[in-house]
């Protein structure tokens, strides 16, 4: 997961790439194989939920997110994703 | 100085005593009917209830033709002061594609690549705080569909 979130004026600018495959169920029946894709995506600063999404399988492959916040330099975005098998990944990083 | 200080630090603890969980909502937990459905209109009554729209305060921007239906650039903002935000579209299977739960003060400013299987319109619908409901739609040409991978 690439992760940048920059600071301007007083709102931080995050964006967010995600790698997954983000396999619908459709092509999962082509492939033969299982559908899987991320379902939830979370991040949050200093314990603060600043971005929540409930997703489904027509995000794009590796599904790039951006989105705004309110929060100061130098601290810290932890961003956390689910998939349908239950595979989780969480990212740090420091705001600029 | 002094007094400044002990401001600041009220604060950063008026900040730290908001429960995290407070917002947390897993749309596909909470409403897991909302994405099995496949038209537009059966799929919003599932996530909201029978609601009358609103089209006004809520802005979605995408290329009006796409050339990859794999990764369609999708821009939502509003300026109303939101609960959730909604992305739905007609052209896949399944309508839903995301719902965003807004935080406290949070700011409705999101972009997100989806994919489409052909031509559609894409339906942004802004749940505000004053409970009533924002909708704004796009119709889009899409050259090659994104589906089938």
């Amino acid at each position: 997961m690439k992760l940048k979130a920059k600071l301007k004026g007083d709102i931080v600018n995050a964006k967010v790439m995600m790698k997954h495959d983000m396999t619908t169920y459709n092509q999962a029946k082509k492939r033969g194989t299982k559908a899987n894709f991320i379902t939830y995506v979370t991040a949050s600063v200093n314990g603060k939920i600043v971005y929540e999404v409930s997703t489904s399988q027509f995000l794009s492959k590796n599904p790039i997110l951006k989105f705004k916040f309110k929060a100061a330099k130098g601290e810290k975005l932890v961003m956390t994703w689910k998939d349908l098998l239950g595979n989780t990944k969480t990212s740090k990083t420091k705001i600029k | 100085m002094e007094r400044r200080k002990f401001l600041s630090l009220g604060a950063l603890a008026a900040v730290a005593a908001v429960p995290s969980t407070l917002s947390a909502i897993d749309y596909r937990k909470e409403k897991p009917d909302t994405w099995k459905a496949h038209k537009v209109e059966p799929a919003i009554e599932k996530l909201y209830g029978k609601v009358k729209l609103i089209e006004e305060g809520v802005k979605v921007k995408t290329p009006d033709v796409a050339a990859n239906g794999g990764a369609i650039p999708i821009d939502i903002t509003s300026k109303i002061a939101a609960k959730s935000v909604a992305l739905l579209q007609d052209a896949n299977p399944e309508s839903t594609v995301a719902v965003w739960t807004v935080p406290e003060n949070g700011i409705v400013d999101y972009s997100l690549k989806i994919k489409m299987q052909g031509s559609g319109t894409v339906t942004a619908i802004v749940e505000g705080l004053d409970g009533k409901y924002y909708v704004a739609r796009k119709t889009l040409q899409v050259a090659l569909g994104g589906c089938e991978g």
